[in-house]
């Protein structure tokens, strides 16, 4: 890790047995780089993206499978169940799901004559982004899932039967109890967002490789390219050790939170 | 009644909820399968949605044996099967004292092992690349057991620690008195106490294992050493307008670790749940 620190100061192109020390010059490349402004906003949407829809949905999910329901676990094994293939599988599968000709999605639109809505789900630079999105949301909801079942599972059933007791209505209950008492697991499932969405990696890599033309891309891919594909090693270092700060920044409290019980 | 009809309304709205939202989870895998046993002709011409005209298996033996995917699988078996149990036993052997043993440097350690979980995998990439080039180990199989064992422990620890400060200390000082040294205290006692979250472990790791992807890609080039996800990339390059066979190869890559969640998913989600809320 240290020598990666070291590296982001030089101009090393990765094959040169060459170094040339150059500072903090890769850093004021990186900021100064219209297109490094493109990954970071790529970056912060997939956050976005990653704190709202699997979260919600993870949530909403956990409330009805733990409420009476037959079939918990039919329904939790089918939830999770994409959560567990390699990311590389879920990449492939939903390109062939996008492919523009024979693809289900687009099939699907022109069977029920929405034939003009179809289109190229990852070639179309506007909508990539957001089509690679659908394909983490279907392999991520998984996880906030399990984790808000089991918070759910540790709040006592009395608390809800006082509750009601006291004539609170569902909302109510939902709102002033569930919601607080699930504060440290909403921790967890916050923090794991975070951190995993400035490490998105393999879904960009299979689906769109970062483009069309580059806007895709995102930090760790960007990073790959510079270092592997563009001889640029110390730029690359430069961009994942920008990834690390970032990612500690998230971590430190994290552990922290956990350690502290 | 009416109070009546309006729980079982509510109830039934439940069902249909999740049971749309299930079939629509469910989807793309039940693609991926209908998909793999057509033939391309049936695929390009009656479209994606309708059953297969005839059942085929030439897709699979296609990608078994010109797709390469027997020495992926075999890569992939080889290389989680080794990791694993290495990984989770050093875990555990360094989660023993941190969780038992009173010392000075003790939540000093367990911070740095576990500030691991906020290391990006790509910071370590360069460096990783160049120290297992220098060692000679980069293309082959090596150069992936030691960087996933080490990946692998923030977590392992940080689990096995919290399940081994369950187990009761008079526990452990009731063999001391009986004069065992530490070693048969951690193999004899605190080792076979754990089996259940060792099992979580041992499964969320052999998942975890069977999946990475960007270590592999950037360590292994050679065709011989590639494992299941790589596989699945070069795949999708080679057979890119061949979707049976594609598909064939997805359905080869996600069967085993579909099979190993099912079967043993109570520890899987016990263990998942229980270590991240440490």
């Amino acid at each position: 890790m240290s020598y990666s620190l070291f590296l982001s100061f030089t101009d090393w192109n990765g094959l040169a047995p060459h170094k040339s020390f150059i500072g903090l010059k890769n850093y004021i490349d990186f900021f100064k780089d219209p297109f490094s402004y493109v990954v970071l906003s790529n970056n912060i949407k997939w956050l976005l993206f990653a704190l709202s829809i699997p979260t919600i949905l993870g949530l909403l999910l956990a409330i009805v499978l733990n409420g009476p329901i037959r079939g918990r676990i039919f329904f939790r094994t089918i939830f999770y169940s994409p959560g567990i293939i390699p990311l590389v599988s879920s990449g492939v599968i939903w390109a062939w799901i996008y492919n523009p000709t024979f693809g289900a999605l687009n099939s699907f639109l022109r069977m029920i004559g929405l034939g003009y809505l179809a289109r190229g789900w990852l070639s179309d630079p506007n909508i990539a982004l957001y089509s690679v999105m659908v394909t983490a949301a279907w392999q991520g909801v998984g996880m906030p899932m399990i984790l808000f079942l089991a918070g759910l599972q540790d709040i006592p059933k009395e608390l809800y039967e006082a509750a009601k007791i006291d004539g609170a209505l569902d909302y109510h209950l939902f709102w002033y109890v569930t919601l607080p008492l699930l504060r440290e697991t909403f921790i967890i499932v916050i923090s794991l967002a975070i951190i995993n969405s400035l490490k998105v990696f393999d879904l960009i890599y299979t689906m769109t490789w970062g483009g069309p033309g580059r806007s895709t891309q995102v930090l760790a891919v960007w990073m790959y390219f510079n270092a592997f594909q563009y001889y640029k090693a110390g730029y690359g270092s430069t961009i994942a050790w920008l990834t690390t700060v970032l990612s500690m920044a998230i971590t430190i409290p994290y552990i922290r939170i956990l350690s502290r019980r | 009644m009416n109070i009546l009809d309006n729980r079982a309304l509510k109830i039934l709205g439940r069902y249909v909820l999740i049971s749309i939202l299930a079939i629509i989870w469910l989807y793309p895998l039940i693609i991926v399968i209908s998909t793999s046993v057509r033939t391309q002709m049936d695929i390009v011409c009656r479209g994606v949605f309708k059953l297969p005209a005839k059942i085929i298996f030439d897709n699979f033996s296609k990608a078994w044996d010109l797709g390469n995917f027997s020495i992926f699988y075999k890569n992939s078996v080889i290389i989680s099967f080794i990791k694993v149990p290495i990984g989770i036993f050093v875990s555990a052997l360094a989660a023993y004292p941190l969780a038992k043993w009173n010392f000075k440097l003790r939540d000093g350690i367990f911070y740095f092992f576990i500030l691991g979980f906020g290391i990006p995998v790509t910071v370590t990439l360069l460096p990783l690349t160049i120290l297992l080039n220098k060692i000679h180990l980069l293309n082959t199989l090596w150069s992936l057991l030691f960087p996933y064992i080490a990946f692998g422990l923030p977590f392992q620890i940080l689990t096995c620690r919290g399940f081994f400060r369950t187990i009761p200390d008079e526990l452990i000082e009731a063999a001391r008195i009986d004069g065992c040294g530490e070693i048969s205290i951690f193999s004899k006692i605190i080792l076979p106490l754990s089996r259940p979250a060792l099992a979580a472990l041992f499964i969320i790791d052999f998942v975890a294992t069977w999946n990475e992807f960007p270590m592999a890609l950037i360590f292994i080039h050679d065709d011989r050493w590639k494992t299941i996800p790589l596989g699945i990339m070069y795949f999708q390059g080679q057979f890119s307008s061949s979707y049976g066979v594609i598909n064939a190869g997805v359905a080869l890559s996600i069967l085993p670790v579909l099979f190993v969640y099912i079967l043993l998913q109570r520890y899987f989600v016990e263990g998942t749940a229980g270590a991240l809320k440490g």
